[in-house]
This record gives C-alpha cells, structure tokens and sequence, in this order.
C-alpha cells in the first residue's frame, strides 16, 4: 500500500515537471513562432554602478513591452556585470555559447562595453551598445558592433561649441574623475578647447568617491579660469559643485560633461545646479518622436523620471528587437540589417554609419542643457532651443 | 599661503571625520583582538539613519545623531552577542570572513530597502561656509568636526576616569589577566563594540549632509579606517585620532601640490614606508 503511494506521488511530480517543462516552452512560441528572439542583456545590476545600471532595466523592459504589443516577443536573458570588465566578458560568454542569444544589448559602462566588444566581434554576435561613450568602442573596425549613442567627444565639443556661441571665454580648467568615461571626454575637451584657441589652465583628476575634493578646487580658483569643465559619473556632481561654492569658485561658466551632470538629483538641487550648463544624449522637451510619451510612461510604471540612460536603452532595445524578429535571429543577416537600416523614436533618427574613423556608428546629436531654478532648459543647438542661456555666471548668491 | 591655509584646514575638519571612523575599529580591535571589516558598513547604517530622520521627520542631522548613536551602539551589541562572540577564539581568517559577510549583510539589506539610488541629503548648510579672512570654511564640515571632537574627547574621559572605561583598558590590555581579575570580559566586549559601532554610526551621521549615500558608500572608508588604525597603531585610541586628523591633511595638501588624482598615492605611499620602518605604528606597542 505504501509502495503504491510512493509510486503516485512520483507521477504526480514527473507529471507536474512535465507539464511545466511544456507550459514554459510552449507559452511565448506557439503563437507566433517566426517572431520570438532571444537578447542577452549585460548591465551592472548590482555594485558600484547599479543606481545608473536600473535606468538601464528600466529602459530595456519598457521596451520589451512595448515590443509585445507590437507582436515581436523578446526574451531577454539578463546578466550582470558588477561593473567588471573580466565578469562581462564571461557573461558574454555565457550568453552566446549558452544560451544562444542573437544579439547582445549592453554593457553599460564604457570599460566593460569595450572588453565585451572584441569578444563579440569574435564570436560574430551582433553588440548594440545603449549608453557607453567611450570612443575606442566604434573605432576599432569591429563590424558587429553597433552604437546607438554619441561618443565621449561629442559631450565636450557640444558643450564647447555652446558656450562659444554664447560668448567669448579665453581660459578653461579640467577637472575629472580617473575613469574612462572621465578621461574620454576631457581628453576630447582638451583637445578640442585648444582647436578652438581656449587656453587649458589646469587639468585635474580625482579618485570618484572622496569626500573632499576642496584642495583641488581651491587650486583651481586661484587659476581664475573662464570655464570650469567637469566630468563625473555619480553623485561626485553634486559634491564638487556643493564645495565650488563653498570655495566661492565662480568663472563664466560651469560646463557638467554629463552623466552626474545630468541626473534628476542634480537638477532638483537648485542651490548648487543653478545656471550649470550639461550636455545630454536625451531629454523628456526635446521633441523627438515619442520622447513625452515614452517619459511619461515610464514614469508612471517606475515612479521616476528617465534619464538618458534610460531612453537610449529603450531605443536600442526596440532596434534590436524589431531587426531581430524581422531576420529570425539570424545572427549575420541580423548584422546587416543592422548596418544598413534606419529607424525613428525617442532617440530621433537612428542609422549606423560610418565617419571620421568610427564605425557602425550612430550620428546622434546631442542636447546642451542649462539649469534654471531647478529646471533643465534646452538651450542648444539652436534648433531645439527652449530657453535663452544666462551666461556668464553672475557668481554665487 | 592662501590657498595652503584654505586646503590644510578642509584637510583637517575632514580629518576629524576621519579619527571618528578609526577611533571605532581601532577600539575593537583593541578589547576583541577582531578586525572588523564591516565597520565602513556600520557607517554607511549611520548614513541612511541620518537621511531617513531627515527626509521622513525633519530631523537635522547634527540632533539625530544623538538618536543614530544609541542605535548603532545597539545594533552594534546585537551583532557581538549574536555573531562575533562566537568567533572570538577562531582563527583570524575566520573573524575577517564572518566581518566581512556581516558588511554584505548590511549593504545588501540597505539595497532592498533603499534601493541602489544614491541618496542626497541636502541641508541648508550643505552647501555654505564661513569666511575668515579670505578662507573659507565649509559649514557642515565645521560642525561635524566639533561634534567629532566632543565626542571622541568623552569617550577619552570614559575610558580613562571611570571603572568601565577602565574595565576595557584592562580587557585591551590583557585579556586573561583581565578575566581573573574579575572583569567580565565578555560584557566588555560587547560594550567595546558597541561603543565603536555608535563612532562609526555617528560618524556616518556627521558626514551626510556633506556626502552622498548609497549602500556600498562603507567600502569608502572601510579601507581609510585600516590606514588610519594602523598607522595610529593597533588598538591605541590617540593613536587613531592623531592618524585620522594626519590622513585627512596629507589627502588635502598632496592634492593641493599634486594632481588631485595621486592624493591615495600618497597616503598610501606613506602608510607603506610606515610600516617597513615603524610597523608597531605612530602610537602603537610592539607586538610580539
């Protein structure tokens, strides 16, 4: 009697595990089985740069969503990072070999999206790149890398090209954080101040994370420059524009080279953002298709404003969704599709091109931005202005 | 002149923070013989006590770190009784595991409940500073390093006039003879470490009107305690407090004549040439 039990019991566990097995597999496919792809996702979910890492998720699963309605089921397998070039790259690894993705959106950060790059140009699966700047990335001919973004460059030369248009400053003073992304855009902003006939006075890293960076910006006071250029990632931001005034550093501009430049904190905080100019892969005004739309829902379903990171996610998500279902996964016809396609969204117009030395890149123009009283005004390029720039600085009240 | 007045004083106040932080490891390490890899996490604890009072009750920072110490001091009791304790007679690498995955413990439970956003805490003063001829001095700092020194100077008088602080001097110094002598030693400990959990705590609180906080934000200063601590030597509370004042300055004045980006060069650099000619530390006895 007990052996009968036991033996029924196991059927009705193998029978359970079989009818998962077959529900699983079943659900997303049987539909549609022409328009289901799957799309390795690698981010930093968790370690130091999870916070910017969820605007990322974020993007992505909107986008998958949005997909859905359209008929395109996307699986997405997601991987994280921590942040570590070395863990991306096995997770890399462990998409294309394992779980066969066709493509892979991600990595967030520029040094893990560059050592994500080679390998997925080895393993010939197409990468969209969703957020990193790093110029490196698109110039080192790897055909199946894509970047839907624009490069570190364009943050420094937006900016640059905005305050000449404002007004005639003579001197500029670096300050950024020893990361990639903060070498890429002042080494570029270096370069291009002395194009444009600026004089660099100081040039200045810093370790992100300290508490106190008032030495540095005393140093830099004492330069008197016209512009202060500053690049940080994080929260950093806040902290050297809180100390610049406590220092009472005042030149005729502030110019943020994004990222911690252009967060939502950073902007509510009106004591410190008041008047500093920053640059933006993306902004909720700026008018592009869908851009409002995509805003508000996204803010409605997460409880917080995107950020760029956010909307450039969901662009490159919905790209590689749609380019994928439309090839079958394929992963080479999914390359040259993607090399030679165009679309429209929240991002403005997407094509990958190739220019000036990058590849398969993506000509995006980028938004100058400038606080007023805690609002982000678009006051550059002249073409999407919403505002008129206050410049110079009329130094701190 | 101007400008190095101006950094060797940020240095300074940034400093006293600093002592705060190792004042607490240094304490326990000296009464349990423990490192205590999850004393930057106790301070991150710190740090979003002070924001959720400030952001959910209004309370300034500089008035709730009188209510985040006894809190950290009992979290820091509980975390003896429960877990540390049992370790205390393990070998070392079994103390720094079970420290260090406390640190996770805590990180990881403020992701869940606070999530990976960096959290602001913006207070009128946050931003402002006082002039005085010509430097100026950042508010917040100012008074974090007040705060910071009246409590280090009341845990002096504690450990030097009364029978407990006396208790724990005698546990730091001898752990057996202690015991023999009828210290309850294991009640010490607890105390010792509480006491160190509420500096690290208050010392978290003191800091985040001028600082950011997210959950990983104690590995910041995980490592600057170690330095701190040991360059104090081992175990000696003085020692720390002249070994966080003494980090803060090099960290400000290295940045001042250096690129800013060599200033942890720097400490670290010295921390090194400290320990090839004076391991024992600044302050510190000799151990055999």
């Amino acid at each position: 009697m007990e052996n009968v039990g036991a033996w029924a019991w196991r059927c009705g566990v193998l029978w359970l595990a079989f009818a998962a097995a077959c529900g699983g597999g079943g659900s997303g496919g049987s539909a549609k089985p022409a328009t289901k792809v799957k799309i390795g996702f690698i981010n930093s979910v968790t370690g130091p740069e999870a916070p910017i890492g969820e605007h990322l998720t974020n993007g992505a699963l909107l986008a998958q969503d949005d997909l859905k309605a359209r008929g395109i089921s996307v699986e997405l397998i997601k991987q994280d990072d921590v942040g570590k070039p070395q863990i991306a790259m096995s997770a890399l690894e462990q998409l294309v070999t394992g779980d066969e993705v066709s493509a892979i959106l991600g990595p967030y950060t520029s040094a893990t999206a560059n050592a994500v790059a080679r390998l997925a140009q080895q393993y010939k699966v197409p990468q969209l790149v969703p957020v990193a700047s790093k110029d490196d990335i698109t110039r080192q001919g790897q055909n199946y890398v894509f970047r839907i973004n624009a490069v570190a460059t364009q943050y420094a030369r937006s900016l640059i090209d905005a305050v000449l248009s404002f007004g005639s400053p003579k001197t500029i003073a670096f300050i950024y954080e020893s990361s990639d992304f903060g070498t890429s855009v002042s080494s570029a902003g270096k370069a291009y101040a002395a194009e444009k006939g600026l004089q660099v006075v100081a040039d200045e890293t810093y370790q992100k994370g300290s508490p106190d960076y008032r030495s540095t910006l005393t140093k830099i006071k004492a330069l008197n420059p016209d512009l202060v250029f500053m690049v940080s990632y994080v929260a950093d931001a806040i902290l050297l524009m809180r100390q610049s005034r406590e220092v009472g550093l005042h030149p005729q501009a502030f110019l943020g080279g994004g990222a911690g430049f252009e967060t939502a904190q950073f902007e509510a905080e009106r004591d410190i953002s008041n008047l500093v100019f920053s640059v933006t892969q993306w902004t909720p005004e700026i008018g592009w298709p869908g851009a409002a739309d995509f805003a508000k829902r996204y803010t409605e379903r997460f409880g917080k404003r995107p950020s760029y990171h956010a909307a450039c996610t969901y662009a490159a998500m919905l790209v590689l969704g749609e380019a994928a279902s439309k090839v079958g996964g394929d992963r080479a016809k999914l390359r040259d599709l993607l090399a030679t396609g165009s679309w429209q969204g929240v991002l403005g117009d997407v094509k990958f091109e190739d220019y000036d030395g990058y590849t398969q890149q993506n000509r995006h123009e980028m938004a100058v931005i400038q606080y007023q009283a805690g609002k982000a005004v678009v006051v550059y390029p002249p073409a999407h202005t919403h505002g008129k720039a206050v410049y110079p600085f009329p130094g701190w009240n | 002149m101007h400008t190095f007045v101006q950094a060797a004083l940020s240095g300074l106040l940034m400093g006293g923070v600093y002592a705060l932080i190792g004042v607490g490891l240094t304490l326990i390490f000296g009464v349990m013989q423990v490192i205590n890899f999850a004393h930057g996490d106790l301070v991150m604890v710190g740090m979003y006590a002070a924001w959720l009072m400030f952001s959910r009750l209004h309370i300034d920072p500089f008035i709730s770190v009188w209510l985040t110490a006894p809190l950290l001091f009992g979290l820091g009791v509980v975390m003896q009784r429960v877990f540390i304790q049992r370790v205390q007679r393990a070998a070392a690498e079994n103390q720094i595991l079970l420290t260090i995955g406390l640190g996770l413990l805590l990180s990881n439970t403020a992701m869940l409940l606070f999530t990976s956003d960096y959290q602001i805490l913006t207070t009128s003063y946050s931003s402002a500073s006082f002039k005085v001829f010509g430097v100026s001095i950042s508010k917040a700092l100012l008074f974090a390093f007040v705060v910071a020194v009246v409590m280090a100077g009341a845990l002096y008088v504690f450990l030097m006039k009364t029978d407990t602080g006396q208790a724990i001097r005698a546990t730091a110094q001898d752990r057996e003879a202690a015991q023999l002598m009828g210290i309850n030693v294991g009640r010490t400990s607890a105390l010792a470490f509480g006491i160190g959990a509420a500096l690290a705590g208050v010392a978290g609180t003191l800091v985040a009107p001028s600082y950011y906080i997210y959950p990983q934000v104690g590995h910041a200063f995980n490592l600057k305690s170690f330095v701190i601590v040991v360059l104090g030597g081992m175990g000696s509370v003085v020692g720390a407090t002249v070994g966080g004042m003494l980090v803060g300055l090099i960290e400000s004045l290295s940045a001042l004549y250096l690129p800013a980006g060599l200033k942890e060069s720097v400490v670290f650099g010295l921390f090194l040439l400290l320990l090839l000619f004076r391991p024992s530390g600044l302050l510190g006895r000799a151990r055999v």
